[in-house]
């Protein structure tokens, strides 16, 4: 569905028009759901989660500013964030995030053409490239899997701290990257 | 490091995602009155949101949609502050709010389907709008306990009606509003003269507070080893207020 479309749906939505919502929902859920799925990995506590960033989305489609974000990154954005908020309230088992690594699916062909179209996706993809091994490796984790500071620790053996540093070189090499 | 730099840094993991729950409450509670913080946590947004294009779509189970628009229509029946409703529409608004508590606290805990669950209603309704009262009642006697909420100052009281200190149990004040994530959130665990410290509601919003439901469970000493509530609880009532008010049992 068009980025213009689900906008509209979006803008309708502020009217409280519930078939908008239906439909908003239907050309939506399936990449919402998939993003809380990847963070949680537990389909229960996805399902609790979905419904409350629809919720969410019911009650603040107001709020929607299309000049700050797309439709579609506005709501991931609200799952995203309501799926990391609810992994670090009820953190895993720590034996459920061993492997994840392993787990977690490889990137999907189809999106990643999708998104290789899309110019801002193409740079960001071009940046992470020049990261070291290590660190691409935890934007990935943290950013798609919700791995915590202290998940990152664990799994690459180093100790906190160091970690931050990692992640805000990283970041810091990703915006000056972005800008140049 | 600047401090530009530092609030750089700290938008940027938001956004990644890689603090801890109180970093993250403290970032989504400061960004609101913080411009440059917001402006920052967006700019973070668009640079990693492609990131987000390699993931997988999954379909929801199909009965999601339906179990949100339950939620929707139970959120939209309830009052707005400022409008005046029917006695009767409110409190089939609250009823429905209440079963919302019931039913969603039993997805993540059994032993919370028995939790009390009360709403902060106006004492009069009307363009006065604080302070808020619930009522905890106990059984089908006198109230347990009182809330009220100053949503201007965002102080509260509570007050034992009835209720009386447990030996070896606490009794725990719990928050649960969609913006929270779909558990009730510790407001904090009563002293042994059964107060609050009146500031405990500090870091919500008063529009949060005035659509959030309440609930007062029995804990062990300290409060639920959980997170969640645990133990058992007392059952929630309501009394509608105005000339001709009786009490409702919700």
């Amino acid at each position: 569905m068009s980025s213009d479309r689900l906008q509209d749906l979006l803008q309708r939505v502020t009217r409280r028009d519930r078939q908008a919502f239906a439909e908003l929902y239907d050309a939506t859920s399936a990449k919402l759901y998939g993003t809380v799925l990847r963070i949680l990995k537990e389909r229960g506590r996805t399902d609790d989660v979905v419904q409350e960033v629809y919720v969410t989305i019911w009650q603040k489609a107001g709020q929607f500013d299309d000049g700050r974000a797309s439709a579609i990154a506005w709501m991931a954005s609200i799952a995203r964030h309501a799926a990391i908020d609810e992994l670090r309230r009820r953190p895993r088992a720590p034996h459920e995030s061993d492997d994840v690594l392993d787990q977690t699916p490889s990137d999907a062909p189809g999106a990643r053409e999708h998104a290789e179209r899309d110019e801002n996706a193409r740079r960001l993809h071009a940046c992470l490239a020049e990261l070291e091994g290590n660190r691409r490796d935890m934007v990935r984790l943290a950013y798609l899997d919700g791995w915590s500071r202290a998940d990152l620790a664990a799994h690459f053996e180093q100790p906190v701290n160091t970690v931050k540093t990692w992640l805000h070189r990283a970041l810091k090499q990703l915006k000056g990257c972005l800008a140049s | 490091m600047t401090d530009h730099d530092d609030i750089d840094m700290l938008a940027a993991e938001f956004v990644l995602g890689t603090l801890g729950a109180d970093e993250r409450a403290e970032i989504q509670r400061r960004r609101r009155a913080d411009p440059e913080l917001d402006g920052r946590i967006l700019e973070w947004e668009r640079r990693l949101a492609p990131l987000g294009d390699d993931i997988a779509a999954v379909a929801p189970g199909p009965d999601l949609l339906a179990r949100i628009e339950r939620r929707i229509e139970a959120l939209d029946a309830t009052p707005v502050t400022g409008e005046r409703e029917g006695k009767v529409s409110q409190l089939d608004a609250m009823r429905r709010r209440l079963r919302f508590w019931r039913w969603s606290t039993g997805l993540a805990s059994a032993a919370a389907l028995v939790l009390a669950a009360v709403l902060i209603v106006p004492v009069e309704p009307g363009p006065s709008e604080s302070p808020f009262v619930a009522v905890f009642q106990q059984d089908d006697q006198q109230p347990a306990f009182m809330l009220s909420v100053d949503l201007d100052s965002r102080r509260l009281n509570v007050r034992p009606v009835t209720a009386e200190p447990l030996p070896d149990r606490a009794y725990q004040l719990w928050i649960k509003d969609a913006s929270l994530g779909p558990n009730p959130r510790s407001v904090g665990v009563l002293n042994d003269d059964l107060s609050l410290p009146a500031d405990a509601l500090s870091d919500f919003d008063p529009e949060l507070l005035k659509r959030a439901t309440f609930g007062i469970s029995i804990e062990p000493p300290g409060g639920s080893p959980t997170g969640q509530p645990s133990g058992p609880a007392i059952h929630g009532y309501l009394y509608p207020t105005g000339q001709d008010a009786s009490a409702q049992r919700l």
